[in-house]
């Protein structure tokens, strides 16, 4: 190993990196956002609505997650080149979508698993439905999947490094860039990782605190609600 | 419009058996990664056990991508060597999926009730032999599902590899696209081959687990 380390090429180029990490995190929160909304409106109607949309839901879940990502991007971003997309939406679309599916999953799975008289009490204290869902089924399903969603939105955020290759110029794609311009291989891609990792792991703790606050909330948990 | 596919379909055959090929390799070396570290872990080996949580920590951190793009270039710039681009994305691949499975598996091993190899052990079994017969196949069985879509997620991943040019699905259909332009036909072909594959691997998931999963 007679690889000479020289890590100021770093610092020379480091507005492209900041603006590449900014780039990622825009991507990736607004995917976030997009995909958590989307997934709770397709997973309440798997769990609650008519046998229709119940297997339309599970039908966009398994053909969606079934097709790589990749490809998902190259569709918005050539097949639907007619809509002339810049390539910032194409991926934000794609990754929303994608991670759409699975977060359509895990609220599916959150509602289906609470006790059915939950719903059943809730209706028949004369909540509307809608009302059900909001006071009574959201709160302790948010609170169960928590863990879950975290997985899927570090997922999420790895995920977006694909965007660098339908030229969105995000973190990845700075990478590339700055290998090029300072042959500086080893040290670019390991501090690619590294910004990938800090990334994770703020995410990560965030939705940690916030799991650990829900918990000591003074409402009661879903284990109390259920065992009274 | 499908005669694309039709004319250049041993070309795209070609790059179906190739991503097949990648991902089978990438599963076994995988698997036998994942369970190595598992083990490692289960058994809190000293100093090794913290070296499997140090790897399946930073690669539960990376995206796949960047780790494929330091497999082909940052790696073989370090310490000096040649590599091929399908070679870098077996690797890359191996190491990615192998602490996902890691963790999969070590939480199927610390699911065999404590009890069960105690009772091995009073039995007056070693502890090799605990873990032969009692735990791995035990714990394994339980965790087909996580396994099983790890594996899915992997032969979806691979598309990636066309990124570096391997010349796999992907990267033969995006060939074949720059040639002819029909890019919607093409990719939706891509699509649904790649919605068979994973359907029929999942399927086989359903099987195995119904066939082995340890019913409690």
């Amino acid at each position: 190993m007679n690889y000479s380390f020289d890590w100021s090429a770093l610092w020379v180029h480091r507005d492209l990196i900041i603006s590449g990490f900014v780039t990622t995190v825009e991507l990736a929160s607004i995917s976030l956002v997009l995909a958590t909304v989307l997934g709770i409106v397709i997973g309440t109607c798997g769990a609650v609505g008519s046998r229709g949309l119940r297997v339309l839901a599970i039908g966009w879940v398994e053909l969606i997650r079934s097709v790589p990502l990749l490809i998902h991007m190259y569709i918005w971003y050539m097949a639907l080149a007619v809509l002339r997309l810049p390539g910032f939406a194409c991926a934000v679309l794609a990754l929303s979508i994608y991670s759409s599916a699975y977060v359509t999953e895990i609220v599916r799975a959150g509602i289906e698993n609470l006790p059915a008289g939950q719903a059943k009490a809730a209706l028949a204290s004369g909540l509307t439905q809608f009302q059900t869902l909001r006071l009574v089924i959201y709160p302790q399903v948010l609170r169960r999947i928590l863990p879950s969603l975290a997985s899927v939105f570090s997922q999420l955020i790895k995920d977006s490094s694909l965007a660098s290759v339908i030229a969105v110029a995000d973190i990845t794609y700075e990478a590339g860039a700055l290998d090029g311009m300072t042959f500086r291989t080893f040290e670019v891609y390991a501090m690619t990782l590294v910004l990938y990792l800090v990334l994770v792991s703020i995410v990560n703790q965030l939705l940690g605190a916030l799991l650990s606050s829900s918990m000591r909330s003074s409402r009661p948990s879903p284990r109390e609600l259920r065992d009274a | 419009m499908h005669d694309v596919i039709f004319v250049n379909r041993d070309f795209l055959a070609a790059g179906l058996l190739a991503t097949l090929q990648i991902s089978a390799i990438s599963i076994v070396c995988g698997t036998l990664i994942g369970a190595v570290v598992a083990l490692l872990r289960y058994l809190r080996v000293p100093f090794a056990a913290r070296f499997c949580a140090l790897y399946v920590g930073l690669i539960q951190g990376a995206p796949l991508l960047v780790v494929l793009l330091f497999c082909y270039f940052a790696l073989p710039a370090l310490f000096g060597y040649k590599t091929t681009a399908y070679w870098a994305t077996v690797l890359s691949f191996s190491v990615f999926i192998g602490a996902y499975l890691a963790e999969d598996i070590r939480a199927g091993l610390q699911s065999v009730s404590p009890k069960l190899t105690q009772a091995a052990l009073a039995c007056g079994l070693t502890m090799p032999q605990v873990l032969r017969l009692v735990v791995l196949p035990i714990g394994v069985r339980s965790v087909i599902p996580p396994i099983i879509s790890q594996y899915v997620r992997l032969i979806k991943f691979t598309s990636v590899a066309s990124i570096i040019s391997v010349q796999e699905l992907t990267g033969n259909a995006l060939l074949v696209n720059a040639r002819v332009f029909e890019p919607a036909t093409i990719l939706s072909f891509v699509a649904i081959v790649y919605l068979i594959v994973c359907q029929a691997v999942s399927l086989f998931g359903r099987w195995l687990n119904a066939r082995f999963a340890v019913r409690t």
